[in-house]
C-alpha cells in the first residue's frame, strides 16, 4: 500500500502545474487543459483520502461530480473557445477583451 | 337585543354605500335606485319607531335615554384636572330628545331628496357614484347625530365633511368644482382643529368625552383654564370657543362661511340636503348638545350672538344682488344659520334649533324647487334669473310649491318661519330687556340686525321668486339669448372684467351643450319624482311651525317642552316658565311681521311682472360691487392667507430646486459615477488578471481555514451565574476556563479524585471524607443529603482517592466538609481537553470576583457601566435618568460622587447643591456594599462584581484561538438582602471587593 503522502505529493504537483499552466499560458485550449488538470489533482485528494474512512464512500463519490461538471466546463469552455476563434481567427485570450469597460 | 333598531339607522344606508359603491356600476340604474331610495326609506322607518318608542318612554315618565352599546373603542390615559384618569371611549349611539328629532329630519328630508334625485339625476353617467356618495352622507350624519361621545360624533362629523367634498366636486372634470370642494374641505379642516382642542378642554375637566358626563360636569367648567401659567379664561369659555370655532366652519359662519356658496357646484339635491336642511345645521346640533357647558360662560354666548347676527346681516345683503337660484339661496342658507346662532348666542337653544327643523322644510324645498326649474330649462350648474321668467305657468306645482316656501323662510304669517323666526326674536329681545347672565346690549344687537337681517330675507325671496316665475321667459328664443346676455354687461360693468369672465366660464360649463348662454325655449313641468318631494316639503314648510306656537301666549308649545330633556335654558326662558313681561313677546312679534311686510312689500312693487332687475342695480356701483362679490372675503383670504402660503410654497420650492435636487441627489450621483469609474479600471480584460485574483482568493480562505476564530456571546448574566455561547466553525473544538482561575473546566468526568488529609490527623482519629464534585459547565445544586456519600479513612491510608459520583458531570469544583483536616485536592483527568459542547454555564463565587464595576440603569436603554476605585467617580445629572436636574445650569460643580472608602465599602455621595432630583436637593449620603443594588433617586445603581472567562477554540489543523471576556455580574436588587443566599453572596462579595481593591 502506498503512503498517503505520496498521492497528497502528486496531488500537489498536479495542481501545481495546472495552476501555474493556467496563468502563464495564453493559449485558450492550453488554459481549459491546466484546469483539468487541477479539477483532476483533486480528485485525487478526495480518492485518497477517502481511504482512511472504510465505512465512507463520499470522498469518492464526491470525486464522480467533479469528473461530471469538469466535463460540462469542458463542453462550455470549448464552444465558447471556437466563438472566440471565430471571432479572432485565434485563441489567444489576450486578444479576448472586447468585453474590457 | 334591544333598541337594535338604532343600529339599523345607520347600517341600512351605509351598507347601502357599500354596495352601490363597489356594485353600481356593474348594475343597472334600476338596481341602484332601489338600494339607495330603499335603504334611505327604510332608516326613516326605524327612525320612526325609534321616535315613537321615545315617546312612549316619556309618556310613561322615564328620563331614561334610548341607547345601543356596540364597542369599546379605545381608552386613553390622560392628564385631567383631576391627575391622570383613565378615559374609555366606548362607541355608543344614543336616542334622545335632541338626536330624535334630528334622526328624522335626515331620514325623512333624506328620502325625498333621494327620490328626487332619481329624476334629477337620471341622465348622469355617475348614477351609482352619485348614490353612493349619497348613501355615505346619510350614514355618517346619522352617527354624528347618534354619538354620544365627542370621538364618535367626529367620526360622523369628518365623514360628512368628506361627502359634502365629494359631492361638491361630484362633476371633477370642471376644474372650478373640483377646486370648490377642497375650498369647503380646508375651510372644514381649520374648524375641526378647534373641535378637537375643544373636545380635549371638555374632557380636562369631566375626565370623559361623553356628551352626558361633559353636561353633567358642565359647573365645573368655571375651573380658570391657564395656558403657559397665565390664566386666560375658564374651561367653559376655551373650550365654548373652541368648539364654535368648529361650527362656524362645517355651519358656514363669519369668517368661514366662504365655502358654503361655491359648495353650490354640487347637483342640486346635494345642496338642498347636505348645504342646507342637514349637514351644516350640524354646528348648531353642537351648541345644542352642549348646551349646560355653554350656559357657563357669558363670553362664548356673546360671542355666538354677535357672529351669528353678523353671519345673518353679511349673508342677506350679499344675497339681494346675487343673479343666480342656488347662489341666492346659498347666502339665505349662510343667513338663516346666522339666525340660529344668534338665537344660540343667545340662551334659546330650543327656538335656534327650531328654526333648524323648519329651515330644513322650506330651504330643502326652495333648493328642490330652484333644480326643477334648472332641470325643466337645461341648466346644471346654476341659473341666472334674468334669463329666467314667467315660470309661473310653465311649471305650476313648482310654482306654487316655491311659493309656500318662500312665504315661510319671509316669515308670512302662521308659516314654519313665521314661528321659528318669531322665537328667535323673542329669544333677543327677552335677553335685551331682561336681566340674564348675558349683557344686554348683546341682546339689542341680536334684535336689530336680525330685524335687518329679516327684511332683505323676505325682500330678496321675493325677488327671486318674481324674477323667476313672474314676467315673460326671457329665453323663450334663441335671439333672445343675445339680448339678455348685453344686459348682463350692462349691470356688471361696475365688475372687474376678470369676474365677469369667469362667470361666463362657469355658464359654459353648466349649460352641459345646451346652447351657448340661453335655456332651452319650452320649459316643461318636472317628472313625479321630483315634484313630489317638492309637495311634501311644502306642506310641511306650511305646517310644521304649529308644533312650536310661542307659549307666552298661552299657545301649545310641544317643541320646547319636547327639547328641555335635552337642552339647558337661561332662567326665564325655559319652554314652561311664566312670562311675566310680555314686551319681548309683542316686540319679536312686531319686528317679525314688520321685516315681513316690509321685504316682501318692496319686492312686489319692484319686481312683480317685471323683465328686468331695476332695483338692486340702482344701488352705488361701488357698493353693489362690493356686496355682489361678498364682501371680497375670498380677496382678503386671497391676498393674506393664500400669499403667505403660496410664498412659503415658493421658497420651499426654491430649497428643493437648490439645495435637494442639486447638492443631496446630484452629489451622491456623482460620488457614484467616480467610484464606478474607478471599480472599472480592476476590469482590465485579461483572463489571466483575474485568474491571478482566483488563486489569491483561495490562498485567503485557506488561510482562514487555518486558524480557528473563537466568537464567544454572552446569552444571560444572573446574580451569581452566566451562560456562554461560542460560535461554532468547521471542525471546531472548545474549552473553558469559565472561572479564570487558570484550570480549563474539562467538559469530560475528571477519572479520579485524589485527597490528601492533613497532617494533624491522629492514628486514632477517623474520619469521614465527603467529596461533593459539581459540574462547572452545566452546574447542579450542591446535594443536601450527604450521608453515604464519601467513606471512612483513617491516617493509615492518609489520602483518600475516590471515582466522583455518577450523577455529578465533570468537575472542577469539590467540596469537602471538614475542609481544615484536608491538605489538598487534586483530580486527575482527562488532560486539559477539549470538547464539543459550545455553551456553558457557570455560578461564581465571590473569590472568583476579579474587579467590581459601577452599574447606572436608568428607566430605558442599556445601563451605563464605569470602573470603580479610591479616587471619586463623578456622574452628572444626565447619567441618573429622567427627574435630576442641576441647581443652576452653568455650575461648575461636581454633581455626583462614587468612591471605594476604606471599609471596602462604594460611597455615594450627591453634592446637594448642584444636583436636585424632582426640584429637591439630595442631601444624603449613603454606602453600598458590593454586589447590592440601591436607588438614588429613580435610577437603579449597584455594584457590580466583574468575572472573567477564557475560553479556547481549536480546529483540525491544531492551531487554538483564545479569548477572555469581562461579565459584569448582575445582582437583582432582592436578592441582597431578602434571602440568606443573596446576604451570603453580598457578604462574600464585600469581602472580597475588600481584597481586590486594596
Amino acid at each position: 500500500m502506498v503512503d498517503l503522502n505520496a498521492y497528497l505529493t502528486l496531488a500537489s504537483l498536479l495542481f501545481g502545474i495546472g495552476a501555474i499552466g493556467f496563468l502563464v499560458r495564453r493559449n485558450a485550449l492550453i488554459q481549459l487543459m491546466s484546469i483539468e488538470l487541477m479539477l483532476n489533482s483533486v480528485n485525487i485528494v478526495l480518492v485518497a483520502v477517502n481511504r482512511l474512512h472504510v465505512d465512507n464512500h463520499v470522498g469518492q463519490i464526491f470525486s464522480f461530480f467533479v469528473i461530471a461538471i469538469a466535463a460540462a466546463e469542458a463542453a462550455v469552455g470549448l464552444a465558447i473557445l471556437i466563438a472566440l476563434f471565430r471571432l479572432h481567427k485565434s485563441v489567444d485570450t489576450d486578444t479576448a477583451d472586447t468585453l474590457k469597460h | 337585543m334591544a333598541n337594535l333598531g338604532i343600529l339599523w339607522i345607520v347600517l341600512l344606508p351605509l351598507f347601502g354605500a357599500i354596495i352601490n359603491g363597489m356594485a353600481g356600476r356593474f348594475t343597472s340604474k334600476r338596481v341602484v335606485s332601489v338600494i339607495a331610495v330603499g335603504s334611505v326609506i327604510g332608516s326613516f322607518f326605524l327612525a320612526l319607531n325609534v321616535f315613537f318608542d321615545l315617546t312612549d318612554l316619556r309618556a310613561a315618565g322615564s328620563e331614561a335615554n334610548l341607547t345601543f352599546d356596540l364597542w369599546r373603542w379605545f381608552e386613553l390615559s390622560v392628564p385631567t384636572v383631576h391627575g391622570v384618569t383613565e378615559v374609555p371611549v366606548d362607541v355608543r349611539f344614543v336616542v334622545d330628545e335632541l338626536s330624535s328629532v334630528m334622526l328624522l329630519v335626515i331620514t325623512g328630508i333624506g328620502s325625498l331628496i333621494h327620490i328626487y334625485s332619481l329624476g334629477y339625476m337620471h341622465d348622469d353617467d355617475g348614477f351609482a357614484r352619485y348614490f353612493a356618495y349619497l348613501n355615505l352622507f346619510m350614514a355618517s350624519m346619522l352617527i354624528l347625530v347618534l354619538a354620544s361621545s365627542f370621538p364618535v360624533m367626529f367620526v360622523g362629523w369628518e365623514g360628512v365633511g368628506l361627502c359634502s367634498y365629494l359631492l361638491i366636486g361630484y362633476w371633477y372634470e370642471t376644474p372650478a368644482y373640483a377646486a370648490a370642494g377642497r375650498k369647503a374641505f380646508i375651510a372644514n379642516r381649520i374648524g375641526d382643529f378647534g373641535v378637537i382642542v375643544g373636545m380635549l378642554a371638555l374632557m380636562m375637566v369631566s375626565g370623559s368625552f361623553e356628551f352626558e358626563a361633559i353636561n353633567a360636569a358642565a359647573p365645573g367648567m368655571q375651573r380658570p383654564f391657564t395656558l403657559g401659567g397665565a390664566e386666560i379664561g375658564t374651561f367653559a369659555t376655551v373650550a365654548g370657543l373652541f368648539i364654535f370655532l368648529g361650527c362656524t366652519g362645517k355651519s358656514a359662519q363669519v369668517p368661514l362661511f366662504v365655502w358654503l356658496p361655491d359648495a353650490m357646484a354640487g347637483p342640486t339635491p346635494v345642496s338642498a340636503l347636505i348645504h342646507a336642511a342637514t349637514m351644516v345645521t350640524a354646528g348648531v346640533y353642537l351648541c345644542c348638545r352642549i348646551s349646560p357647558v355653554l350656559l357657563e360662560s357669558s363670553v362664548v354666548l356673546s360671542t355666538i350672538a354677535i357672529v351669528g347676527t353678523l353671519t345673518a346681516l353679511i349673508a342677506a345683503t350679499i344675497a339681494v344682488v346675487q343673479k343666480e337660484m342656488k347662489k341666492i339661496l346659498a347666502y339665505s342658507t349662510v343667513s338663516q344659520l346666522g339666525f340660529m346662532f344668534a338665537a344660540v348666542g343667545v340662551g334659546a337653544f330650543a327656538a335656534g334649533f327650531f328654526h333648524v327643523f323648519t329651515h330644513a322644510f322650506f330651504k330643502a324645498c326652495l333648493f328642490l324647487g330652484a333644480g326643477s326649474v334648472m332641470h325643466a330649462v337645461g341648466a346644471h350648474g346654476d341659473a341666472n334669473i334674468l334669463k329666467l321668467g314667467g315660470m309661473k305657468d310653465r311649471m305650476k306645482v313648482t310654482r306654487w310649491t316655491f311659493l309656500i316656501a318662500t312665504a315661510a323662510i319671509a316669515g308670512f304669517p302662521l308659516t314654519a318661519g313665521f314661528f321659528s323666526k318669531d322665537e328667535l326674536l323673542f329669544g333677543a329681545a327677552s335677553v335685551a330687556m331682561g336681566d340674564v347672565l348675558i349683557p344686554q346690549w348683546v341682546g339689542w344687537f341680536v334684535l336689530v340686525g336680525l330685524f335687518l337681517a329679516a327684511t332683505m330675507t323676505a325682500f330678496y325671496m321675493y325677488r327671486l321668486y318674481y324674477l323667476t316665475f313672474t314676467g315673460d321667459y326671457r329665453s323663450a328664443e334663441k335671439a333672445e339669448g343675445g339680448d339678455d346676455h348685453a344686459h348682463d354687461e350692462d349691470e356688471d360693468d361696475a365688475h372687474d372684467d376678470d369676474h365677469d369672465d369667469a362667470h361666463d366660464d362657469a355658464h359654459g360649463h353648466d349649460d352641459h351643450g345646451h346652447g351657448d348662454h340661453g335655456y332651452r325655449p319650452r320649459p316643461k313641468e318636472s317628472e313625479i319624482s321630483m315634484t313630489f318631494p317638492l309637495m311634501v316639503l311644502a306642506f310641511g314648510a306650511l305646517v310644521v311651525g304649529f308644533l312650536g306656537m310661542p307659549h307666552a301666549l298661552h299657545l301649545p308649545n310641544w317643541w320646547g317642552g319636547w327639547m328641555s330633556g335635552s337642552m339647558g335654558n337661561l332662567p326665564g326662558m325655559g319652554p314652561h316658565d311664566h312670562v311675566e313681561n310680555m314686551t319681548p313677546v309683542y316686540v319679536a312679534m312686531g319686528l317679525g311681521l314688520l321685516a315681513f311686510f316690509i321685504g316682501c312689500g318692496v319686492a312686489t312693487v319692484k319686481y312683480r311682472d317685471k323683465n328686468e332687475d331695476t332695483f338692486t342695480t340702482a344701488l352705488p356701483k361701488k357698493l353693489y360691487a362690493f356686496l355682489f362679490d361678498k364682501w371680497r372675503f375670498d380677496e382678503f383670504y386671497g391676498a393674506t392667507i393664500l400669499r403667505f402660503n403660496r410664498g412659503l410654497a415658493v421658497l420651499a420650492g426654491r430649497i428643493d430646486q437648490s439645495f435637494v435636487d442639486a447638492l443631496l441627489t446630484k452629489a451622491p450621483a456623482w460620488i457614484a459615477m467616480r467610484l464606478g469609474w474607478l471599480f472599472t479600471r480592476i476590469q482590465v480584460g485579461v483572463v489571466h488578471a483575474y485568474g491571478l485574483v482566483l488563486v489569491v482568493g483561495m490562498f485567503g480562505v485557506g488561510w482562514w481555514f487555518l486558524y480557528p476564530h473563537a466568537n464567544v456571546e454572552i446569552d444571560s448574566v444572573g446574580a451569581e451565574s452566566a451562560n456562554l455561547t461560542v460560535g461554532r466553525g468547521l471542525g471546531y473544538e472548545f474549552r473553558f476556563d469559565l472561572d479564570g482561575d487558570g484550570n480549563f473546566d474539562v467538559p469530560d468526568q475528571p477519572s479520579r479524585v485524589f485527597i490528601d488529609l492533613a497532617d494533624d490527623i491522629t492514628n486514632q482519629e477517623a474520619m469521614r471524607v465527603v467529596a461533593l464534585v459539581r459540574a462547572a459547565i452545566a452546574p447542579t445544586e450542591w446535594p443536601s443529603d450527604r450521608s453515604g456519600l464519601g467513606a471512612l479513612i483513617d491516617r493509615e491510608h492518609k489520602v483518600y482517592e475516590m471515582a466522583p459520583p455518577t450523577e455529578a458531570l465533570p468537575d472542577l469544583r469539590l467540596a469537602l466538609e471538614r475542609a481544615e483536616r484536608v491538605d489538598e485536592v487534586r483530580w486527575e483527568n482527562a488532560g486539559e481537553a477539549f470538547g464539543t459542547q459550545t455553551n456553558a454555564e457557570l455560578r461564581f463565587d465571590a473569590e472568583d470576583y476579579q474587579g467590581f464595576a459601577l452599574v447606572v440603569g436608568v428607566l430605558r436603554g442599556e445601563p451605563d457601566e464605569y470602573e470603580l476605585g479610591h479616587e471619586p467617580l463623578l456622574l452628572d445629572e444626565s447619567r441618573l435618568g429622567p427627574g435630576w436636574s442641576r441647581a443652576q445650569e452653568d455650575e461648575e460643580e461636581i454633581p455626583v460622587a462614587i468612591w471605594i472608602n476604606e471599609d471596602g465599602e462604594v460611597v455615594v455621595k450627591p453634592n446637594s447643591g448642584a444636583v436636585r432630583y424632582r426640584g429637591e436637593a439630595m442631601e444624603e449620603e449613603f454606602t453600598i456594599a458590593a454586589g447590592e443594588a440601591a436607588f438614588f433617586g429613580r435610577a437603579p445603581i449597584r455594584v457590580a462584581p466583574i468575572v472573567e472567562t477564557v475560553v479556547e477554540v481549536r480546529n483540525a489543523f491544531g492551531n487554538v484561538d483564545r479569548e477572555t471576556i469581562a461579565i459584569t455580574l448582575n445582582p437583582a436588587p432582592e436578592a441582597t438582602a431578602t434571602n440568606s443566599q443573596g446576604a451570603r453572596t453580598a457578604t462574600q462579595a464585600a469581602a472580597r471587593l475588600a481584597e481586590v481593591t486594596r
